[in-house]
């Protein structure tokens, strides 16, 4: 494992390849230090590692190119992120500068974010995340869009088709001009997901001879029938840019979701007879102005969301599959209002104020369930909250000189009639090494995070006297990034630490339902490492490789809940101590190839980390192969993909009880029409 | 080109291979006087574990469903009844009964086609009942096929819980936001009355008098079902009408209603355990066993010996606890079991 880490290097970022074209703006300026990001720990994905297949969707973007461990429960299902060994809510999302953080849970399902629909990607680190929102106490997303800088018009089509009878459909039109430019980005991606598996937790079969005798047992030979799913994405894009120097953009993103929950591997119900789905239509549209006046940079942004999600489980009473009735129904509608200005102003080269408020406003109303009271009458279970969420950050970032940089960060946050204590941040970096761009960066903060509606107001057991999760995390980490004429690499080793008081924990209670408490205090550690390397290997043939390895210790120091707790001083359950994640791509021409692999070590899912009585899930090795072709043609170009998902044909779980596919297959083609002049590729 | 190898091979060879597999079968099983404990798991995890407690040795083994079997009990174990010499242990999530050998702990049947099964009741050897969470309807099944024979329908009675049987006639409580026992004629299988009692019945029990005991939890703060203080009913089954109520504080949580095997005393969780005699006329003032410093979660008490155990879920991520108190309050043992101990059954 140790060769194997010093021999894959790694980092996401652009590479550059001669037979692809690459964005302007994704290309990294060598040797420039800005002053935006003094001491900050983050990792970007450029367009180049978004746009790689139709097929993924963010959560598969960060599982592989950053430090964040993902809870995915396979395609077409839940994906939550946990960062240095914290829950999903404490990673804060945004899009076009909008949260997309759930106002009734907290978190983000990252499986509702196609890859293809996002132009930057940025994962901010601990303390770099206060500059993005409040309350990250793991860190902060950022996804953003931007114009495609196209010339005339434009057409992009790809068509994937996969193992179970999974097809991907992708389609970007776009137009550019010098004042102008309008995209139209349409996904749906669909599958029966029915993918077969051998089911080691049920009960064997018996094997009967030509005679009708047992001379043995099997195990079963089930089928993942119930997890389907069809996700329709249309994002809407156009920009405008004045002859003063005003720059106006839009971007409205709507999304259908209609997916089958998949059943667990021991559940013996018919899958005709039993269904659990859920149902989400969102819009979400950011309209945003931004001018930039001598060293002043101003903003301001405008958005609105909307969600509504059913869940629904539904039995048959018949046995016919014919007439399903519902026994649970659990609907939700939010309407949020967002608004937001920040500005920049430069003093030199050697200052930088920024200051930022933005708004929320939630309107969420939650039904879980519709009963019949004492009188006969019907009444809903839920509850109809309305919060103004407003956060507030002011920032200095000064460079005395052009080898030290400091900068201070203070944050404030109002939940409806509460304030969070002050949220501030410190960072500093200094660059021990010019040539070798060795750079020591640092940094701290305080942060809290105020709790959800649902913490405070879900039926039963909202809690409306919890107290926003408080958080103290350092950071410290070393970088380098080495050049020459064939070569390109850079590495970068960081140390994090954070302290984590009054974890909101749902806790069941003496009657049977349950409710969140300000109850765990955690200490997380650990260590981030990446590399990465770009080789012209000559004769046309380039190689690009990274890799990323983390080590988190997420332990549980709070207060027994019971004299028999066992669960203090022990790792969080499902976070894995060690994960890592390589890429190597091999560049020949027009041909690719790119293997990719995965690893989580082993997860317990015990507060105690028992393993006696429940298993933990087993240590994680995934490889993936795909084949790239790129054919240039007068009047189009052409890409072709084949996908190896599961190369090694493994039976796995990433969640217990919930199987994964075996090796699986995907097949695209991609069409980019040439119209006039020359044009540019996704 | 080489060269590429040299870096893909060491990748490749660090893709090791993911152990999945059955569990392994094990020569186990008791035929000693002893306890099963279900241990509930977590939902939708399929962690769910049946423990076995000899009385006698005061040893326990655990996860014995699994080591006998080679395969998960499921998700949710709910509950478990003797009958017949058999053992049904209903797994809720799992939508499935199964049927097991008290004394090997192997399967030897299931019952299948169920919803969201509860608990289980059997009026004869030719007929039993099932209770379900959503179904409003209970199953009706046939002990000596393990086949559904036909459904009780209870109306909107979506939450069906508990069963005891007085006479011809099984009282069954519907908890989730209900208020009511049904009476069930099992020469029928349909309900032909209902008894109200307070807001969400828990637990149902029938003393040496023939009494049916039962307590509330009263529902919770703000609910559109009503909120109000729990209490513990002593109902007679002969009239269907409440004889005596006790009624706890508001913030009060009863739960658990056991009785012993003689029927002359009742014994229930409310943060403490308590007990009192089924002729007492007001509520007990000293606990049975003071709280140490938990949240219980299940109880019963031994038929035979009248040593009452209680089941601590801790905080239902870990393997629970269970002890064992003698008919006097002390404590005799103490032993580990799975995820979530919610509920017992004596061999």
């Amino acid at each position: 494992m140790a060769a194997a880490w010093l021999l894959l290097p790694s980092a996401a970022r652009a590479q550059h390849d001669a037979m692809r074209t690459v964005d302007i703006e994704g290309v990294e300026i060598v040797g420039y230090r800005p002053l935006k990001d003094i001491g900050i720990q983050s990792t970007k994905m450029d367009s180049l590692t978004l746009k790689e297949s139709i097929s993924l969707s963010v959560a598969d973007i960060l599982t592989q190119n950053t430090p964040i461990f993902i809870k995915s429960y396979g395609r077409g299902t839940m994906a939550t992120a946990s960062m240095r060994g914290t829950a999903p809510s404490h990673t804060k999302v945004t899009w076009n500068g909008m949260t997309l953080n759930s106002p009734m849970l907290g978190m983000v399902d990252f499986s509702y974010i196609p890859a293809y629909l996002i132009d930057d990607a940025a994962l901010y680190h601990g303390a770099g995340s206060v500059g993005v929102s409040g309350g990250g106490l793991g860190g902060a997303v950022t996804l953003s869009n931007r114009p495609a800088d196209d010339d005339g018009f434009s057409l992009r089509y790809i068509q994937g088709i996969g193992s179970f009878s999974t097809y991907d459909e992708f389609l970007r039109l776009g137009y550019g001009s010098r004042r102008w430019q309008l995209s139209t980005r349409v996904l749906y991606s669909s599958s029966d997901n029915d993918f077969r598996y051998t089911n080691y937790h049920k009960i064997k079969q018996p094997v009967y001879d030509g005679e009708g005798n047992i001379v043995g047992s099997k195990y079963v030979e089930d089928r993942n029938r119930s997890g389907d799913f069809a996700d329709l994405h249309i994002l809407q894009e156009a920009y405008f840019n004045t002859d003063s120097g005003h720059r106006i953009g839009l971007a409205a993103w709507y999304m259908s979701s209609d997916r089958g929950v998949p059943k667990i591997s021991t559940d013996y119900r018919d899958d005709n007879l039993t269904r659990t789905r859920q149902q989400e239509n969102t819009l979400r549209a950011v309209v945003s102005w931004q001018t930039i006046r001598g060293s002043l940079k101003v903003g301001a942004r405008a958005g609105y969301t909307y969600t509504d999600m059913l869940y629904t489980y539904r039995y048959d009473l018949t046995g016919s599959g014919q007439e399903m009735v519902e026994g649970i129904h659990s609907q939700s509608y939010v309407n949020s209002l967002f608004a937001k200005a920040d500005a920049e102003y430069t003093i030199g080269d050697k200052w930088l104020f920024s200051a930022d408020v933005g708004l929320n406003q939630h309107f969420v109303r939650s039904a879980d369930r519709s009963i019949i009271v004492q009188d006969g009458s019907s009444a809903v279970v839920g509850y109809d909250q309305a919060r103004a969420e407003v956060s507030a950050c002011v920032s200095v970032k000064y460079r005395p000189t052009k080898r030290v940089g400091l900068a201070a960060t203070l944050r404030d946050d109002l939940y409806g009639d509460r304030f969070t204590p002050p949220i501030p941040a410190l960072f500093v970096d200094v660059l021990l090494w010019h040539k070798g761009e060795l750079l020591l960066k640092g940094s701290v903060t305080r942060n809290y995070r105020y709790p959800t509606l649902n913490d405070l107001y879900f039926m039963p057991g909202g809690n409306p006297d919890l107290r926003p999760e408080q958080g103290i995390s350092y950071d410290a980490g070393l970088s380098t990034h080495l050049r020459s004429e064939r070569v390109d690499f850079s590495a970068a080793a960081t140390w994090f630490d954070s302290y984590i008081d009054d974890w909101i924990l749902w806790r069941a209670t003496a009657k049977g339902f349950w409710t969140p408490l300000n109850i765990k205090r955690v200490h997380s550690y650990g260590v981030e490492l990446r590399a990465s390397i770009d080789v012209d290997l000559g004769r046309r043939w380039s190689l690009q490789a990274n890799a990323l390895y983390t080590v988190t210790h997420a332990v549980n120091h709070g207060d027994p809940v019971s004299v028999n707790d066992a669960s203090i001083g022990k790792q969080l359950p499902y976070i894995p101590v060690c994960s890592g994640s390589a890429t190597v791509r091999l560049n020949w021409r027009y041909w690719s190839i790119i293997y990719k692999w995965n690893h989580y070590s082993e997860r317990y899912t015990t507060s105690s980390n028992d393993l006696r009585l429940s298993d933990p899930v087993m240590p994680y090795y995934m490889s993936d192969l795909s084949l790239e072709r790129r054919i240039v043609l007068r009047p189009m170009d052409l890409s072709l993909r084949f996908d190896v998902h599961n190369l090694l044909d493994e039976e796995y779980e990433t969640v217990l009880s919930h199987p994964m596919p075996r090796i699986n297959f995907g097949f695209y083609i991609g069409i980019t029409p040439k119209f006039g002049r020359g044009r540019r590729a996704e | 080109m080489r060269r590429w190898w040299i870096i893909a091979l060491p990748l490749l060879t660090a893709s090791a291979c993911m152990k999945m597999g059955g569990a392994e079968i094990e020569p186990i099983g008791s035929t000693a006087h002893g306890l099963f404990i279900t241990c509930e798991g977590n939902f939708m995890y399929g962690n769910a574990s049946l423990s076995y407690y000899d009385m006698e040795t005061r040893t326990v083994e655990n996860r014995v469903f699994r080591r006998a079997n080679g395969a998960d009990l499921g998700d949710v174990a709910q509950s478990m009844t003797i009958f017949d010499g058999r053992g049904y242990v209903v797994v809720n999530n799992s939508g499935i009964v199964f049927v097991i050998d008290p004394d090997t702990f192997k399967v030897t049947a299931a019952i299948e086609g169920l919803t969201s099964p509860r608990y289980i009741h059997f009026v004869s050897g030719e007929k039993g009942y099932i209770t379900d969470l959503y179904d409003p309807r209970i199953a009706v099944f046939d002990p000596r096929t393990n086949q559904l024979t036909g459904y009780i329908e209870t109306g909107s009675h979506s939450s069906t819980e508990q069963m005891v049987q007085w006479g011809d006639y099984v009282f069954a409580n519907c908890w989730s936001y209900d208020n009511k026992i049904l009476v069930i004629d099992t020469r029928t299988d349909s309900v032909v009355d209902e008894i109200e009692v307070g807001i969400q019945p828990t637990s149902l029990v029938l003393d040496c008098n023939d009494k049916l005991w039962c307590i509330t939890d009263g529902g919770y703060a703000a609910s559109p079902y009503g909120h109000e203080a729990p209490s513990l009913y002593r109902i007679d089954p002969s009239t269907r009408r409440i004889e005596r109520q006790f009624t706890f504080a508001d913030d009060d949580s009863p739960s658990e209603l056991a009785v012993n095997g003689d029927g002359s005393r009742i014994y229930f969780i409310n943060d403490d355990i308590w007990s009192m005699a089924v002729t007492a006329e007001n509520l007990p003032v000293r606990p049975f066993v003071a709280n140490v410093g938990t949240i219980y979660y299940g109880l019963t008490v031994d038929p035979l010996r009248g040593d009452v155990y209680v089941a601590d879920a801790i905080d239902y991520q870990q393997p629970g606890v269970v002890y064992r108190y003698s008919s006097a309050g002390e404590e005799l043992d103490r032993f580990e079991v799975g995820i979530i101990p919610g509920a017992f059954c004596f061999k």
